[in-house]
């Protein structure tokens, strides 16, 4: 009588070669994160001083319309410490925060003195507190101190409906008023408004408002930009 | 022409790209060593190209340019992989997500490619179909935001693309794979 046979199964391996692929892997990780490293290491990003300004992209109102403004396109990446160059000015407001509202005179006489050799930047956000909710138009008028009223019928005013927007202390602001979000907010760690910080020309930050408790805005660009032009 | 579309580096990538192709579709007794070597390849491709887009994107944010891609036309990465509002997902960006996407599924076709018998490897190729497909929904993202989202659409980025097409290589293997083992074709000396 005929034996039957055991049909022929493969077997897998003694060693377990998930193990090797593993080690393997590690290795493929290695090599890609020293080149990586070697090539083009990656940039210490963040609001505190000494880091690279965390870039956004959003509209922006300019006095005419809204167009699209990335922050970045404001930096000069060739400058060099010592030299000469466009300083950056960035402040956080909500059009309807009290502070923001008596801080817009401030920002009017920085903005006369120091125009010449600063970028001024102002991104507008929505702090998540009854009658802060802004809208374009509000936005608008805050910058442009135009007549935006504090009746429904003529807009809900600016200062959390307090003030007709055209009342705003200081001057028409003159540079782009951008429409923040709560991902930029985040990412500048902005835990409340007004904020300031000043950017170096190649955009890294030179003085953050939160690690300088004691120093003003005037006494901060006096020291880092000397005297205005 | 498009001094991107000549870029050395885009060039080889093409290559791997084709030569990943070509183990997929070349018919010879060896059939399943080449789909397994093909999804090894495409997932380095991608890999690597993931990387290299991550290169891009720290260049860009320390100097503002890069001369690794153009950007300026159509096809260009500086538009794309520069924009900071879309290029990242919470906040990382997608070169880190591909390298990391990539490390997966070139673990998964690695452990198959040392040990195709071993008592886990049908669990493995599901594992690699799986996390391919997973993968699908973001390449059709990304695509859906080069031609529609980012500054001045539509863009293509290059370098972007061989990864996207590394992955659907990598899905095009791996299913290829799964269709030997459902007919019995899993050895080599059965096919």
């Amino acid at each position: 009588m005929a034996r039957r046979r055991k049909p022929l199964v493969q077997k897998g391996r003694d060693d377990d070669v998930r193990i090797i692929a593993g080690f393997t892997l590690g290795s493929i990780l290695t090599v890609l994160m020293l080149l990586i490293v070697m090539i083009a290491p990656p940039a210490t990003i963040g609001p505190s001083e000494g880091e690279l300004a965390p870039d956004f992209s959003a509209d922006a109102y300019n006095g005419l319309n809204w167009e699209n403004f990335q922050l970045s396109d404001t930096f000069d990446y060739e400058w060099e410490e010592g030299e000469e160059g466009e300083w950056i000015l960035v402040q956080f407001i909500d059009t309807d925060c009290p502070f923001c509202w008596s801080e817009g005179e401030t920002m009017s006489d920085l903005y006369s003195q120091w125009s010449g050799n600063v970028e001024f930047i102002t991104i507008t956000v929505e702090l998540s507190i009854t009658n802060h909710d802004s809208d374009r138009a509000e936005v608008q008028a805050f910058r442009d101190k135009t007549s935006y009223g504090t009746e429904e019928s003529d807009g809900d005013g600016c200062n959390s409906g307090r003030n007709n927007c055209i009342n705003r202390p200081g001057t028409a602001h003159n540079w782009n008023y951008v429409e923040g979000s709560s991902g930029i907010m985040k990412d500048w760690e902005v835990t409340g408004t007004p904020f300031l910080a000043i950017l170096q020309p190649d955009g890294y930050v030179a003085w953050n408002q939160y690690e300088n408790n004691g120093e003003d805005i005037e006494s901060a660009m006096q020291r880092l930009l000397g005297d205005s032009e | 022409m498009n001094e991107t579309l000549t870029d050395p580096v885009l060039i080889i990538f093409i290559l791997g790209l084709a030569i990943s192709s070509y183990f997929m579709l070349v018919n010879n007794e060896k059939k399943t060593s080449m789909l397994l070597i093909s999804s090894l390849s495409f997932a380095m491709v991608g890999i690597t190209s993931s990387a290299y887009t991550y290169i891009i994107h720290n260049k860009m944010v320390v100097h503002g340019s890069t001369a690794f891609c153009s950007s300026e036309g159509i096809v260009q990465c500086g538009s794309v992989i520069g924009d900071p509002q879309w290029n990242n997902l919470f906040g990382v960006p997608w070169g880190i997500f591909g390298i990391l996407s990539f490390s997966i599924l070139i673990f998964l076709s690695l452990c198959l490619y040392l040990d195709r018998y071993a008592k886990w490897s049908e669990n493995y190729l599901n594992y690699a179909w799986w996390a391919g497909i997973a993968g699908l929904p973001f390449v059709a993202l990304l695509v859906i935001i080069e031609l529609t989202q980012v500054e001045d659409a539509p863009h293509i980025c290059p370098f972007c693309t061989i990864a996207h097409i590394s992955l659907i290589g990598y899905v095009g293997s791996i299913y290829f794979l799964k269709n030997r083992r459902n007919i019995g074709k899993w050895s080599e000396n059965e096919g």
